[in-house]
């Protein structure tokens, strides 16, 4: 708990530390909402000359799009110094403060950065959501609320896990690895779209190894009321869990990896 | 002339120096591709359209392939424009604006074809349907080759322009994230543009982004056809001389405000 209220404080204060040049920042905000916006804009493109993508209706695609697009930005805004700022902390041997500190290294590079600029984002991923929402006509239920929440919050687990793997790169590698960035924005392109599109080569990446299907197209469809393969409904409430599972690992080597940490001496 | 030429050569072999960050850039686009051309598939699974599937995968992989043409900015140029040691770039005898335009046509050259090259070699191993397909005829490829040439120079004359804004700013982000943001979209590396709602495509084809890569694409797919190719030559032309007329007078308005930081 401690943890979490630090994690808060640390937040709160880079937070304002960012809005202490608010020009530049409403200018990046902005040019954030015009970058997912035309995202969003693709997908609608895209129905507007095909209409429906292998029996998955526009409404569903942009539910789809919106969930995908909602949990990817939360993590860069929450999780910043995972997703963004870490190789350059072992670069500059920013990293090595952290190891003298009576905190666990990973909480303190989660605590070392936020990105505010993302909220635009997550506002563009929302207005998706509702749009995907009532052009599908779904009813909710308290059931299919926790449900969402759950398939978000175990996206972003599973999402910063996988930036995990480029985390760990840069602590051998020094250089940050750009091909990590396949899986991770690759993964986000992908995977804004229902999986069962994909050839099985594809499909099976994005369940076993990168399992974004898992914790977010299984319950995603189950609460359009069209289950993905079929499957029944208890399936949406246990599949998501894998994202904990892929974080739970990760922190697991990241710890392993700290082991072998050498500074740049820089 | 030859002081532009002499830093073209130098820049171009620094830029061959990278052969590292090339491979992983090579696998992480032709993954991006092959995403593509999967998702595309799907969807014409549902229906048929006008344009065959075959000249949208033909499309999207040479749209990676150039990638690197699009999204490449002089970072040295980015840093001495913050750090103020841009002045002394007014020391040296030739224009500052041609000086950084040689340097920019030379890393996007090289960068982009470093990358496509290999990139187009695998796409075209790949099955039809999936792969890059052969050039509508021997005289579209030859005839795409100038068009790509002169969509280098409008590239070039476009980042220049995003230049002279991070000189009035100084903070490159806002407004080169804005533009980028144009140039993915309007030059059809988001989405091709020849998905386009046909109407939109008429206005959008004579926007400069259009003559990045769309239009030599379009000439190698058959898109235009050989009679028209004079016109879009003139149209790419026309662009080029607008654009770099814009940067050098932006450049030189720029030059008069500039104020050192001093240190």
């Amino acid at each position: 708990m401690n943890t979490l209220k630090l994690y808060f404080k640390s937040i709160g204060m880079l937070l304002r530390s960012h809005l202490q040049y608010p020009e530049s920042f409403i200018m990046q905000t902005l040019a954030q909402l015009v970058m997912e916006g035309g995202e969003l804009m693709v997908v609608i493109l895209i129905v507007d000359r095909f209409q429906s993508l292998k029996g998955w209706s526009g409404g569903n695609l942009y539910f789809f799009f919106g969930m995908m697009s909602v949990s990817f930005y939360l993590t860069e805004l929450f999780g910043r110094g995972i997703t963004g700022d870490f190789p350059m902390m072992v670069r500059t041997g920013r990293l090595d403060t952290f190891l003298v500190r009576p905190r666990g290294v990973l909480t303190q590079v989660l605590c070392a950065g936020t990105d505010p600029r993302r909220i635009t984002c997550i506002a563009v991923g929302t207005a998706a959501l509702i749009m995907g929402s009532t052009l599908s006509g779904i009813s909710w239920n308290l059931l299919k609320v926790i449900a969402l929440a759950e398939s978000i919050v175990m996206s972003c687990l599973l999402i910063l896990g996988l930036f995990m793997i480029e985390a760990v790169f840069s602590i051998f590698s020094v250089k940050s690895v750009e091909l990590v960035n396949a899986i991770t924005y690759g993964g986000r392109s992908a995977c804004q779209y229902p999986v069962d599109v994909y050839p099985l080569p594809l499909r099976a990446l994005f369940t076993v190894i990168a399992p974004f299907a898992l914790t977010l197209h299984v319950p995603a469809s189950w609460i359009l009321d069209r289950p993905l393969y079929g499957w029944p409904s208890w399936t949406a409430f246990v599949t998501p869990l894998s994202g904990a599972a892929v974080f739970a690992v990760m922190a697991a080597v990241f710890r392993l990896a700290m082991r072998h940490y050498r500074s740049t001496g820089s | 002339m030859k002081a532009y030429a002499a830093v073209f050569r130098m820049r171009l072999r620094m830029e061959l120096q990278y052969r590292g960050a090339m491979i992983g850039g090579i696998l992480c686009q032709m993954f991006f591709g092959l995403i593509l051309v999967a998702l595309y598939r799907a969807l014409y699974a549902g229906g048929a359209q006008p344009v065959p599937i075959e000249d949208v995968a033909t499309y999207v992989w040479l749209q990676q392939a150039f990638f690197r043409m699009m999204l490449a900015s002089d970072a040295d140029l980015l840093d001495k424009i913050r750090s103020g040691d841009i002045s002394y770039d007014l020391c040296r005898p030739i224009h500052m604006y041609g000086f950084y335009y040689a340097r920019i046509a030379a890393q996007k050259l090289t960068g982009s074809l470093m990358r496509a090259v290999p990139m187009l070699i695998m796409a075209f191993l790949l099955p039809r349907g999936w792969g890059i397909s052969r050039p509508s005829s021997l005289s579209a490829l030859l005839a795409c080759i100038p068009a790509l040439m002169l969509g280098l120079l409008c590239v070039c004359a476009l980042e220049n322009i995003t230049v002279a804004f991070t000189m009035k700013t100084l903070d490159p982000r806002g407004m080169q994230g804005l533009l980028n943001l144009l140039m993915v979209t309007l030059s059809g590396n988001l989405f091709p543009l020849t998905l386009f709602p046909e109407n939109w495509q008429k206005a959008i084809t004579l926007f400069p982004y259009a003559q990045l890569l769309d239009a030599p694409i379009r000439i190698y797919t058959g898109g235009y056809l050989m009679s028209g190719v004079l016109r879009v030559y003139a149209l790419q032309a026309f662009w080029v001389c607008v654009l770099a007329a814009a940067g050098v007078f932006m450049w030189n308005a720029n030059r008069k405000r500039m104020i050192v930081q001093g240190g």
